[in-house]
């Protein structure tokens, strides 16, 4: 257990307003000037923006409210704790594994603090084919610097550990450009932690930021508490509908001690994060006279190349995801086959030992490797091309959200290409054996021994291994009604008192890891939110 | 099990039923309440001693203690599952424990108790490989638990060389 100074809990001392599970049922009837769904990216820097407007605000978090005592670095507490779906949600043919926040502050709490821009082809493509007029470097710029100086985005200066070192050193050898990675980080003590909650709060993520300072001005938290459905009349949204959760996310059994809550706000805020907004919204029976909810839904789909080093590389320990190239991305165009980032992610154990393939002997030397492993991701850009539409949310019959994402021939050719680059980079960095993560791949010894095995690997979901953390779109901005599920400045096409703020507004994938896209986008909206309720001109920072 | 549950479990499953002969009725639970009922135990110790063959201790009583481990670690980590996540993990061990569908969908003719660890690995290595989604989920299911949590425990990181989180 951390024995840092916590933030959150000498805020509940000071008389913060949050309820849910051991801080007590939230009342039944609530009114506000407007209710937010989530808690993180999006909504905290809405929240914050929202209460210093002078404005009631309510947030509403599915997860739990868990802060630095209790992040003590295990992933078998972190995942199931703050982690949709215990750190396994799944598309619906179980071929992508999903990590996604569930949490106060949500995947702000667990990323591992990459920080980019959106990137210019990316904002130029929205501009082009949904009419984003407004979306540009220039036009967002002041708006990302804000968020950059709240959150302390700056470039990593300490040295990469070894682990993010070896994709320099590889890629240099090959001639290809690699760079840092700014992260939103004050005082890190370089530990590796970040995926299981900074046990020293020198993240910024919208725990120690946005909410602290929303709920310092009197904002209301409830905690453990899912938005269930809008309740809609005549072009607007009347009411939400909460009920409390159980830590495994199923719905509370409602008695004395737990009760249904119902919030009255003149607007709403939704930040649920894609897949759970566009889902909340299909429970509600949102109009959707385009079809559009829920569809182009992006992953980044990332596929990963695991290598063994003579020397160690401890991918635990340090700073993670401190360098990476974006030389497959810029190399082509953004609309021509599918590109790729590369990144160096941290290993922990269970996330080690249940992404090594197979079993018995070969399983096990690939665990004793664990040391000198070096993983390598791709995420790939998708969303920029006919044959990458992305995936659609859907409701279970209990009303909980499916992603049916289908891997196309199109996608899965990306993924060849980035298992191959990764490799390459692998072997130049000095790699003893690499192993592509794929059911039918071995451990190579040789680039044209891995080369000519990967180029004949057949490339089918679940054969080839797939993660994802980076869930976008689903209710898109679009420049008009048939584009797009809500308004360049964040307003719902069919609901005036909605507005949308999290990352399942971005029309296509980002092509970055997203947190910085969706604060910078969403402080710009949130501006416009508090200039329409209030009249008042207020900046983040 | 709820039928409309049933119907989600798709075609293949559906002939396991069939050849099943039976009901709903027949089949045992797979968890219980979110928790591992004795038909997801006998599945997960059996998967258990296929699949970390070579990283459980030789000795017997060792190695018992340490799939007696791994089952209470696994329930742990079905109880934290959402309930659709439970409902299907639920059926997959029930379907699993079942005889014919022992038989059809891990192609393993023995019962999980007396099957060898080669036996039931390769079964696994034809769910893994096969044609039917609906294996290949089965596999990655039963591979993906398994291994996260006997390696969730601190007991188990000496194998990995992983030294655990610093101290601060």
């Amino acid at each position: 257990m951390s024995q840092r100074p916590d933030p959150i809990r000498e805020g509940l001392k000071r008389g913060w307003k949050v309820s849910g599970g051991s801080l007590g049922p939230a009342p039944e009837r609530l009114f506000c000037d407007v209710a937010i769904v989530g808690s993180g990216a999006g909504a905290g820097i809405s929240a914050e923006l929202l209460a210093r407007a002078g404005l009631k605000v309510v947030m509403i978090e599915e997860g739990p409210l868990k802060s630095s005592t209790d992040f003590n670095q295990k992933e078998s507490e972190a995942y199931p704790q703050l982690y949709q779906e215990s750190a396994a949600r799944k598309t619906e043919d179980k071929a992508i594994n999903i990590l996604q926040g569930r949490c106060v502050g949500g995947s702000t709490t667990v990323n591992w603090t990459s920080s980019f821009r959106t990137p210019d082809a990316t904002l130029a493509f929205w501009r082009d084919r949904f009419g984003l007029t407004d979306y540009s470097s220039e036009a967002l710029g002041p708006y990302f610097l804000q968020a950059e100086t709240r959150l302390n985005i700056l470039p990593w200066l300490t040295a990469p550990n070894e682990n993010n070192d070896l994709l320099r050193r590889g890629a240099a050898k090959l001639g290809i450009p690699a760079a840092a990675i700014a992260r939103n980080v004050k005082g890190c003590w370089n530990l590796g932690s970040c995926g299981m909650g900074c046990p020293t709060n020198a993240k910024q993520s919208m725990l120690v930021t946005t909410i602290p300072a929303a709920l310092d001005l009197g904002a209301q938290l409830l905690t453990e508490m899912r938005a269930d459905k809008f309740e809609i009349a005549n072009g607007k949204i009347s009411a939400l509908h909460c009920r409390p959760v159980m830590p495994n996310g199923a719905l509370a059994h409602l008695g004395t001690a737990q009760t249904a809550t119902k919030i009255v706000a003149k607007h709403y805020v939704l930040a649920g994060g894609a897949i759970n907004s566009p889902a909340l919204l299909l429970r509600s029976q949102a109009p959707d006279p385009h079809a559009l909810l829920g569809t182009r839904t992006f992953l980044h789909p990332v596929v990963m190349s695991s290598a063994v080093f003579e020397q160690p590389v401890h991918a635990w320990s340090g700073a993670p995801q401190t360098i990476y190239t974006d030389h497959f991305l810029d190399t082509q165009a953004i609309d021509g086959p599918i590109g790729y980032k590369l990144e160096a992610p941290p290993l922990h154990p269970v996330i080690f030992a249940s992404t090594v393939p197979g079993f018995g002997q070969s399983q096990k030397d690939l665990l004793q490797s664990f040391p000198n492993n070096h993983t390598l991701l791709a995420l790939l850009r998708d969303g920029f091309h006919d044959e990458s539409r992305g995936g659609k949310v859907k409701l279970r019959s209990d009303g909980s959200p499916a992603l049916d994402y289908p891997l196309t021939d199109y996608v899965m050719d990306g993924a060849r290409r980035a298992l191959l680059s990764m490799m390459e980079i692998q072997f130049a960095a000095g790699a003893r054996q690499v192993l592509p993560l794929h059911e039918m791949a071995q451990p190579y010894t040789t680039w044209g021994q891995a080369r000519d095995a990967v180029s004949v690997l057949p490339m089918k979901p679940r054969l080839t291994k797939f993660v994802s953390a980076h869930v976008m779109g689903g209710c898109a901005l679009g420049g008009d009604e048939k584009l797009g599920v809500i308004r360049p400045d964040g307003v719902h096409w069919q609901l005036e008192n909605l507005s949308v703020h999290d990352g399942s507004i971005f029309p296509t994938s980002i092509g970055a890891n997203p947190q910085l896209s969706i604060y910078g986008t969403v402080n710009r909206i949130a501006q416009d939110l508090v200039k329409r309720l209030t009249g008042r001109e207020l900046v983040l920072a | 099990m709820k039928r409309r549950s049933l119907l989600r479990l798709g075609v293949a499953s559906a002939v396991v039923l069939a050849v099943a002969g039976g009901t709903a009725a027949l089949l045992q639970s797979g968890l219980n309440q979110g928790r591992l009922g004795p038909a997801g135990r006998e599945v997960f110790r059996a998967v258990g001693r296929a699949i970390l063959d070579a990283s459980l201790p030789t000795d017997p009583a060792a190695r018992g203690v340490a799939l007696d481990g791994l089952l209470d670690r696994v329930d742990d980590l079905a109880a934290a599952l959402p309930p659709h996540a439970q409902d299907e993990l639920s059926q997959l061990l029930s379907v699993l424990a079942s005889v014919p569908g022992r038989r059809v969908m891990a192609g393993l003719s023995e019962g999980w108790a007396l099957a060898s660890e080669i036996s039931i690995q390769q079964a696994l290595q034809g769910m893994r490989l096969s044609r039917l989604a609906l294996r290949q989920q089965a596999y990655a299911a039963l591979h993906d638990i398994t291994a996260a949590a006997y390696f969730s425990d601190e007991s188990t990181w000496v194998q990995l060389g992983y030294p655990g989180a610093p101290a601060i």
